[in-house]
């Protein structure tokens, strides 16, 4: 019995040894065929074909044989499709260009723990998808090592830029570097805060206190300050780096958003993905307690779309972060042949970031924040993206 | 002190222990510390070291940390160790979160026991039933948790607008909050006199009195409860006795098997009701990842209070008030903390002096730093105010190691019939 057991343990290894021999073999084979393949094909047939789209569904057909030519790859971070935020985002986008192209689609999540990154874009790469899409300023050290093994295959991160050892910011030709100008959004915020606020007090919450989230909280105050310069603004940071689970911890949120209420802010914002939630519940609670209107603002994605109905009255506006346009301009980009590597700002002019309107808190000032936007398009208003 | 001698059936009564606490150690050193306190926030003229707001959110804040440590409490006095508290407290958020959308918060709650009773449940089989290593089946359940929670929501949650795999929807309606009619009225009066020490203590009464809700208060309760409930029945003299010797309780006909199971279903169940704690009366809803470690500093709260009810809420207290000073973002109280804890420190080094000769010169040391700290730094760095509770629980740990007693027979696997 004992006997059997282990030759039984012995065979199934050597499936396992056998099964990895054949994975990467083929994934050796498919690179190679189909890389050059994307990058010269679909070219001329699909420019005729993102037309031929709008004008009859007869052409469709054509398109979609086209499009299935190649594979898109586009790895969620860890909350993955469904977490209402940037993943969700970056999903529509991908949604919306599958639709139209009709590319084979290949899509991966993290892990819980975060630590399969690397694989997951390099399990994509080896299957031969032609542009992979790493969703989230986590997968830079994955995308970066892929990018090099890979140098066929067109790479897109959002919310980072390759830096090297000494944090000197550089390029390679295969990765787009998809960035949002969150500075300018925030900017429009901090206004319409400042013009809502009666009591010259605004909060604003990051989640954790990294360069990235401290760009929306520079922004913000600007914005603020454009309007009333003599704002007082409060800020509060809910984990210190590399302590994450300050974009994951709404009771941290809640209690940060009460001490700024409390304080006299009457509109506070939030850059803390997850914990905003409690940004609401303590808008809410401290509202009724007061008998004030007391306002906050969302972050990403139109937060009072998600929100419900008891939370809703309470979600002044939400800064959006257009990862969906991000995406889907880069799948133009690869299945039209243009594709180019290095940085890529999705800014106010692009409507890469803006403001969201739904619930109506802000018509009343819309005209002086499109005004706004307007200046900074033209660069009459520089918008800092750092805290000085 | 000792357990053994408060075990007795002769324990001292409940009347001799309210005389006893006002000479009690404890109550002095409480007075000394807060007369300090008082003395440091109007030296340095820190009003916000005791709003009552902050009082108020340093409860919200230490109950999830002191239900999990309650949990802790009950495995580990049976014997198991339980660091799978995390990942009960986990299975406590989802199961709240679903509950409370479905039936409103206070059917969360219970929810949220039964979600943290089935890590419990878990817990119990493999330790207790299958004697697999303690630590092992806690790292198991903390990871079986976490996915969990993602496996149910995407079941429940996918396709809604209001929810998705990573949160529920929102929970219908709230605990009702309640404020102690009079008394916070009169604890208001005290704050707003601002004189030494009463306008602190009246800070720390109005947190507490106003604007509470019944579940805070349900929380709280629990901790006399389990005090009755494990030193003062049969069912916790037997329960503990599992812990310490289970093969002397065996041989004395206590059903071990039982009580540790009947001890780590509480357990669970308390550290789900942690769980259910963040949900329904700060986040409103179950967010992946909300507990965010408070399983763990549970279990920190556990030792720094010597496995003992009162301990343990003395250690949620400090961690809550670490946190309340990060998110109200008091850095000015912070640095006031410093001089108030270097004080202390030298306080102590002094009745430690006493007793222990040179054996006290690292507090003297420890002390004379952290003043001349205060007078050094303009701001404390946030990194440190959130480091605070956990250096604080080390200092005490390594000052108190002689005394801090675990349980004899805890985490040491117990087959019936093993006696030796």
């Amino acid at each position: 019995m004992k006997r059997y057991m282990r030759l039984l343990a012995l065979l199934a290894a050597l499936t396992l040894v056998i099964a990895a021999c054949g994975g990467s073999e083929e994934g050796g084979d498919t690179t190679e065929a189909e890389a050059p393949a994307t990058t010269e094909a679909p070219a001329p047939d699909t420019t005729e074909g993102s037309t031929d789209t709008t004008e009859g569904s007869t052409d469709t057909t054509e398109v979609m044989v086209d499009g299935s030519d190649i594979s898109v790859a586009l790895v969620f971070d860890i909350g993955g499709r469904g977490d209402q935020s940037f993943n969700d985002a970056a999903a529509r986008g991908f949604d919306e260009k599958l639709a139209e192209y009709g590319f084979e689609p290949v899509e991966l999540q993290a892990n819980t723990a975060g630590d399969d990154r690397d694989e997951l874009l390099d399990l994509a790469a080896s299957q031969g998808a032609a542009l992979v899409i790493g969703n989230g300023f986590l997968f830079e050290d994955a995308v970066e090592a892929n990018a090099e093994a890979y140098p066929e295959t067109f790479f897109a991160i959002t919310d980072a830029a390759l830096a090297d050892a000494d944090f000197a910011p550089y390029d390679l030709p295969n990765v787009s570097e998809l960035l949002f100008a969150e500075h300018e959004g925030s900017f429009l915020v901090g206004a319409a805060a400042a013009l809502k606020s009666t009591t010259g007090k605004i909060g604003f919450i990051g989640g954790v206190a990294i360069p990235l989230i401290q760009k929306f909280e520079a922004g913000y105050r600007a914005g603020a300050e454009y309007i009333n310069p003599d704002i007082e603004i409060v800020s509060n940071y809910l984990t210190q780096p590399p302590d994450f689970t300050g974009f994951t911890d709404p009771a941290k949120g809640a209690e940060a958003a009460n001490a700024m209420y409390d304080g006299g802010a009457d509109v506070v914002y939030h850059a803390a993905g997850g914990s905003g939630g409690g940004l609401f519940e303590s808008a809410k609670a401290k509202s009724e307690e007061q008998g004030t209107q007391l306002w906050a603002i969302g972050v990403d994605s139109d937060q009072y779309l998600t929100a419900s109905a008891e939370l809703q009255p309470y979600i002044l506006t939400s800064m959006l972060k257009r990862v969906d346009i991000a995406v889907a301009s880069t799948i133009d980009d690869v299945i039209n042949g243009s594709f180019t590597g290095g940085d890529r700002v999705f800014d106010l002019s692009v409507d890469g970031v803006g403001y969201s309107t739904t619930g109506g808190f802000v018509d009343d000032i819309a005209a002086q924040l499109d005004e706004l936007k307007a200046m900074i398009i033209d660069g009459t208003i520089e918008v800092p993206s750092t805290l000085g | 002190m000792t357990i053994s001698q408060e075990a007795r059936p002769e324990a001292p009564q409940p009347k001799s222990l309210v005389k006893s606490f006002f000479t009690n150690r404890v109550f002095v050193s409480a007075l000394i510390a807060m007369s300090l306190f008082s003395l440091i926030r109007i030296l340095t003229g820190t009003a916000e070291m005791s709003s009552f707001q902050s009082w108020g959110a340093m409860l919200r804040l230490a109950v999830p940390i002191l239900l999990a440590g309650l949990g802790g409490l009950y495995a580990e006095r049976a014997g198991v160790v339980n660091i799978g508290l995390e990942g009960m407290m986990i299975l406590g958020t989802w199961f709240a979160g679903y509950g409370a959308f479905a039936w409103g918060p206070w059917r969360g709650i219970l929810f949220g026991m039964v979600g943290g009773l089935i890590g419990g449940a878990l817990h119990a089989l493999a330790t207790v039933t299958f004697k697999i290593d303690h630590i092992v089946s806690g790292v198991a359940i903390n990871i079986i948790g976490a996915g969990m929670g993602r496996f149910l929501s995407t079941v429940f949650y996918v396709g809604r607008t209001d929810a998705g795999v990573t949160q529920s929807p929102r929970m219908t309606g709230s605990v009702e909050r309640f404020t102690v009619p009079i008394l916070a009225d009169v604890f208001k009066a005290m704050e707003d006199t601002d004189w030494f020490l009463i306008g602190d203590i009246g800070g720390i009464l109005h947190g507490w009195t106003r604007n509470i809700s019944w579940f805070t208060l349900l929380a709280f309760l629990l901790v006399p409860a389990s005090i009755y409930l494990l030193w003062r029945t049969k069912f916790g003299l037997r329960l503990r006795s599992t812990g310490e010797n289970p093969w002397a309780a065996e041989s004395l006909g206590v059903r071990v098997y039982t009580y540790k199971w009947v001890a780590v279903l509480i357990s669970g169940a308390l550290a789900g009701m942690g769980g259910a704690y963040l949900v329904t009366e700060q986040a409103g809803l179950y967010r992946e990842g909300m507990t965010g470690g408070r399983g763990f500093i549970g279990l920190a709260a556990l030792i720094f209070g010597n496995w003992r009810p009162a301990g343990v809420a003395t250690g949620a207290a400090i961690f809550g008030y670490g946190l309340t000073l990060q998110l109200r973002g008091e850095s000015a109280a912070v640095r006031a903390l410093l001089l108030f804890a270097g004080i202390g420190l030298l306080l102590y080094a002094l009745w430690q002096f006493r007793s222990r000769g040179v054996n006290s010169l690292l507090s003297w040391i420890g002390g004379v730093l952290l003043i001349v700290a205060y007078f050094m730094v303009e701001e404390i760095p946030a990194e440190f105010i959130a480091m605070a509770p956990y250096v604080l629980t080390l200092i005490v740990i390594s000052q108190a190691a002689g005394r801090l007693r675990m349980p004899a027979a805890d985490g040491i696997p117990y087959r019936r019939g093993e006696a030796h």
